[in-house]
């Protein structure tokens, strides 16, 4: 393994990227989609492409723990010119369970050699949950926890990139009733530097962007509360969808199917939750830019917002299920049968009321004078 | 006022005392609370589930609805907060204190009304202001009220994207998700509705049963008192006699 990636360790980016076969026409496209992911002036990508150029190569190392690789699948399956190709060419990825060759111990080393060599120097990325519950033992690697790990790994990296919504908050493995104690890496390893990229999976453009940030820049891009990059995650996915104007002309799909949803109406009635999700799917999109989920017919299911699989679900209707009330019971039907019984309530009241009137006495000649109400009062 | 009701044939109404109780403020608040929650309702369960659907290529459905809510709301804001500002300024009907049964007369008075619902008595006690039961009542709505203004304010804030207001509201979503906030808002709806049925029932029905012209006191500020009552009440000077 290390035989193989000492040598390009000491080549400069530019000098990778041309061992690789990536020409500067390929190169300067990708300087301007990272400018223009990162939401810089087009001016930038000039400083960009020579800071890419000049740089020397960081070292990353990519941890996985309790997920389903969907994180790395989503950085591979980009196709030509290829981000992933970019990124992969961009750092020095050298400890990558999915990718590597190594396994067994062989990896272990590589881990352990990295860190040794490159403390405080090496970027971590980290993909899944980790798991808490019972001391760490529902995600272990070669016979080492999850937090074991993290907590290593993480402490001496220069910065740690947290990929997908498992290792930001800890996605469905947290959700609930969440029995491994699953959390995300900010909470699992505290006082680490960490720039969320939430999502389901992250969007490889934006980790690609977060990293030419970095490389050009020297620092991390300005993120929101929840220490994710702004850039990507600072405007409502509603407010950049193309179907905005037939939400706001009032022209929704009913049914999936029907006519509406072939003419590309809105799909806020199908539950779509683009009105409650920050992310910047609509304009980066996937698989190189071809489409997003609302784009292909679905609605948004808001995976780059905060807990998502237990807030944003039922995925198909607009709010919550309210708790207590078993399974399926919208807010609108509880809402309605309050109202419904009160209503019941006042018209048996009424009733009641007009019989009482029948055999009431007068009300000088009952016990209920009005002395008697102040009676009970101070004076 | 026991006496009231009763006693149009023995004392006739024409003694009673005609006192100027809702002053302008309390009635306009209150009129443009009413109007506000009647659109903000409609409004707000057409933004839940958007019952009519467009077809021409002219229609701005949602976006009118939307602009409309967000507006009353900020009507129901400003109506609001005036009348808190009346709690202070406003005469003694419209006082912090009738909302929440400090004394013990108020208390008593309280147990009173709540057994005359409950048909445990035949009468209701009389007020010249707010009957407790009904004050406490208020105080409650208040309360929904400025849940509904929190949690629509936060839920603008998501859209809006203002600094002034992210930084007065922000919070919030870190608190509570915002679609459990989103269920609050929407959920709450329902008690003003369940509010507003019983809130109509129970002022026909005391209007009646007391005859001081309760109904048409939200409307003139004016309602007829006992002379006992009042003097009980303490009232003196501030009551406009006719
Ligand atoms: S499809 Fe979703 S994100 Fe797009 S306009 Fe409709 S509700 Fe908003």
């Amino acid at each position: 393994m290390s035989d193989v990636c000492l040598p390009e360790d000491k080549l400069s980016l530019k000098d990778s990227l041309t061992v690789r076969g990536i020409n500067r026409r390929k190169f300067l496209k990708f300087c301007s989609t990272m400018v223009a992911t990162l939401a810089l002036p087009p001016k930038y990508v000039a400083q960009v492409a020579t800071a890419l150029s000049n740089v020397k190569r960081p070292i990353l190392v990519w941890l996985e723990f309790s997920d389903c690789a969907g994180n790395s699948e989503s950085m591979l399956r980009a196709t030509s010119p290829s981000i992933a190709e970019m990124v992969l060419d961009l750092l020095s990825l050298e400890y990558h369970e999915v990718l590597m060759a190594g396994s067994g111990k062989y990896a272990d080393a590589v881990l352990q050699r990295v860190m040794r060599e490159n403390d405080g120097k090496y970027i971590a990325v980290v993909e899944g949950a980790i798991p808490l519950a019972d001391g760490g033992v529902y995600c272990t690697i070669g016979g080492r926890t999850a937090i074991d790990i993290a907590t290593q790994v993480c402490k001496g990296a220069l910065a740690t990139i947290a990929v997908g919504a498992c290792a930001w908050d800890g996605g469905i493995v947290r959700a609930n009733p969440n029995p491994t104690g699953g959390v995300g890496v900010e909470e699992a390893v505290p006082g680490i530097k960490v720039v969320n990229l939430g999502g389901c999976p992250h969007n490889p453009a934006n980790t690609a962007a977060v990293l030419t940030h970095y490389l050009t820049f020297n620092e991390m891009p300005a993120l929101d509360r929840y220490s994710r990059p702004l850039f990507a995650y600072g405007r409502v996915i509603h407010d950049q969808c193309e179907r905005r104007a037939h939400y706001d002309a009032g022209r929704f799909v009913q049914e999936w199917g029907d006519e509406g949803h072939r003419r590309g109406w809105c799909l806020y009635k199908m539950g779509c939750k683009g009105p409650q999700a920050t992310y910047n799917c609509p304009t980066v999109r996937w698989n190189d830019a071809t489409s997003w989920p609302v784009k292909s017919g679905h609605g948004c299911i808001s995976c780059a917002s905060p807990r998502f699989w237990d807030t944003r679900s039922p995925f198909y209707n607009r709010i919550p299920d309210v708790a207590g009330f078993g399974v399926d019971v919208p807010v609108s039907e509880i809402g309605w049968a309050l109202t419904g019984a009160v209503t019941a309530a006042t018209l048996a009241h009424g009733i009641g009321q007009a019989i009482r009137t029948r055999f009431r006495p007068p009300q000088e000649a009952t016990a209920e004078t009005e002395a008697d109400v102040s009676l009970t009062g101070s004076s | 006022m026991a006496s009231g009701t009763v006693n149009a044939r023995i004392r006739p109404e024409a003694s009673w005392v005609r006192v100027y109780v809702w002053q302008l403020p309390v009635r306009l608040a209150h009129w443009i609370l009413v109007g506000c929650l009647v659109v903000l309702s409609f409004t707000g369960i057409y933004i839940h589930n958007p019952f009519i659907v467009a077809v021409s290529d002219r229609s701005w459905v949602m976006g009118t609805m939307r602009f409309i809510h967000v507006m009353s709301g900020f009507v129901l804001i400003s109506a609001l907060i005036w009348r808190f500002y009346w709690f202070f300024a406003g005469n003694r009907w419209a006082r912090w204190d009738q909302f929440v049964p400090f004394t013990k007369e108020r208390r008593s008075a309280m147990k009173n009304m709540m057994e005359y619902y409950g048909f445990l008595r035949w009468w209701p006690a009389p007020q010249v202001g707010h009957n407790p039961l009904a004050g406490a009542a208020y105080c409650a709505v208040f309360g929904l009220l400025i849940i509904e203004i929190l949690t629509g304010l936060a839920l603008f804030d998501n859209i809006l994207g203002n600094r002034v207001l992210h930084s007065f509201i922000g919070w919030l979503t870190l608190l509570i998700n915002l679609q459990y906030l989103r269920m609050i808002h929407f959920g709450i709806m329902f008690l003003f509705g369940a509010f507003l049925i019983h809130h109509v029932y129970s002022a026909i029905l005391i209007s009646k049963e007391e005859r001081s012209g309760l109904m048409d006191s939200i409307f003139t500020g004016y309602k007829y008192i006992s002379p006992a009552r009042l003097s009980r009440e303490g009232v003196g000077e501030r009551v406009e006699r006719h």
